[in-house]
């Protein structure tokens, strides 16, 4: 074998390492890999890393099995888990949203870049479903996390954004017009399982408009969301 | 005279003998309290000592430890591709429909998926019956949907091909909410539905999805909930 490997190399600690045919725990195990034998980690998918045997057997491995594997070094092996400690501080989220935007139906997703484990960039892309009128919004923001480290725990919120309006009309056709927005809101999280949480949010957006006065409009939104 | 002068000597004894005593009892504990303190210290510095202390060396260890750099391990959990499948728009008729999806696998068991579709509509029976009325413009009848839907892999296994080959494959269950824009209007749409997905590659997936799309409509008079059946085959490339 070449002595420049493209792939890392670890060895086996545990009595044997079970390699499965597909990623996940439902796929049946075809091979194993004996004690001090090592496998090079191809890639990851999900939780799940598929690896290549000295003889070249290539299979999946679970994480849990791969915590007791060891560098060429001695060392072990780590990688980043999707549990509690991840949920308290990870890069990126994202999520879907239910809720209500003025009175219309909202359905939004976003995704968040964390600083570290309190401090975030956040975007979310928006649609609402109304009587009147239906729209777009999109907002960009900071959002602080209070106590990352609770299971249940509040943030704040802060940014700007747009919203597009298309009014529904039968008589007159009115124009269709987008302005420019800013928020402010709060909400909580609950950290569910694995990788997951519910997230419950209210912002108070003021609406700039070209007109003598500004427009308040009110966001409820209750959805789940995953970190990575 | 005497007698009271007597007492209050006695007093006076008793209560000095007290002080003593008092006095006496303070200063002893003042010396426990050093006693503890300074044979707490002298446990501090044994253990100190016991920490610093070398065991004997027979030989001096001259082995460098190996350093490793640990590559970044590839993640591979975005899902990308193109499908294409038959639309029945209710009351509308059965048309083909293209879409896009993207998913992202975020345990062995769930996924996040968004879908992008467009189709285009029939006529309905009546406009077909009734000759020459429309009810919608060309252009109406374009359907276009998009969704974000929770998916759930169930019943994973291997589908076989011949007697060399063996894919994994998975059941899976769609849940989601969305939009879809059809009839000059956009309305909220919740869809559900489940499909089949089998890797003949670790990169490549080809899937098979039903799902039901469904949203109000008022558009032939009573306002109703209308089932928007759709079936589509797909390939999906892994990232």
């Amino acid at each position: 074998m070449s002595s420049a490997r493209e792939y890392l190399q670890v060895f086996v600690t545990a009595p044997y390492l079970e390699l499965h045919t597909g990623p996940g725990r439902g796929y049946p195990v075809f091979s194993v890999v004996p004690r001090d034998e090592s496998v090079d980690v191809l890639f990851r998918r999900t939780d799940w890393f598929k690896v290549r045997t000295e003889r070249g057997v290539e299979g999946w491995a679970s994480q849990q099995d791969m915590q007791r594997v060891v560098l060429a070094n001695g060392a072990p092996f780590t990688f980043p888990l999707g549990d509690r400690a991840g949920y308290t501080s990870h890069r990126w989220e994202m999520g879907m949203f239910a809720g209500d935007y003025g009175g219309a139906t909202l359905v939004s997703g976003y995704s968040a870049f964390y600083f570290n484990s309190q401090l975030a960039a956040e975007l979310s892309l928006g649609e609402f479903l109304g009587k009147f009128s239906n729209g777009t919004v999109g907002d960009l923001g900071l959002t602080h996390i209070i106590a990352p480290e609770w299971r249940l725990t509040p943030f704040l919120m802060i940014g700007t954004g747009f919203v597009h309006l298309t009014p529904k009309a039968t008589l007159v056709q009115p124009a269709q017009r987008t302005e420019q927005t800013a928020y402010v809101g709060g909400g909580v999280r609950y950290y569910l399982t694995r990788r997951f949480f519910i997230r419950a949010e209210y912002k108070a957006h003021e609406v700039f408009t070209k007109r003598n006065a500004n427009e308040q409009v009110d966001e409820w939104k209750l959805g789940f969301a995953f970190f990575f | 005279m005497e007698t009271g002068f007597r007492l209050l000597l006695l007093t006076v004894a008793f209560l000095s003998l007290q002080g003593c005593v008092v006095r006496n009892w303070i200063h002893h504990r003042a010396e426990v309290r050093a006693e503890r303190q300074a044979a707490k210290e002298d446990a501090a510095r044994a253990e100190q000592d016991d920490t610093d202390a070398a065991p004997p060396r027979v030989v001096d260890p001259d082995v460098e430890r190996r350093k490793i750099n640990v590559p970044k391990i590839k993640s591979s959990n975005v899902e990308i591709g193109l499908d294409y499948g038959a639309l029945s728009v209710e009351d509308f008729g059965t048309n083909q429909v293209y879409g896009i999806t993207a998913a992202y696998h975020i345990t062995e068991d769930f996924f996040f998926q968004g879908e992008y579709g467009r189709s285009k509509a029939g006529r309905t029976s009546f406009e077909t019956l009734a000759g020459n009325i429309q009810l919608l413009t060309p252009d109406e009848r374009h359907f276009t949907y998009y969704n974000l839907s929770l998916g759930y892999n169930f019943l994973p296994g291997e589908a076989f091909l011949g007697r060399g080959i063996a894919m994994p494959s998975a059941f899976y269950w769609l849940g989601g909410i969305g939009s879809t824009k059809f009839a000059g209007d956009e309305r909220f749409t919740v869809n559900f539905g489940a499909g089949y997905r089998v890797l003949p590659s670790d990169w490549i997936a080809v899937h098979i999805t039903v799902q039901d799309r469904v949203f109000k409509s008022d558009l032939l008079g009573v306002s109703k909930l209308t089932n928007n059946i759709e079936a589509r085959i797909g390939t999906t490339i892994y990232f």
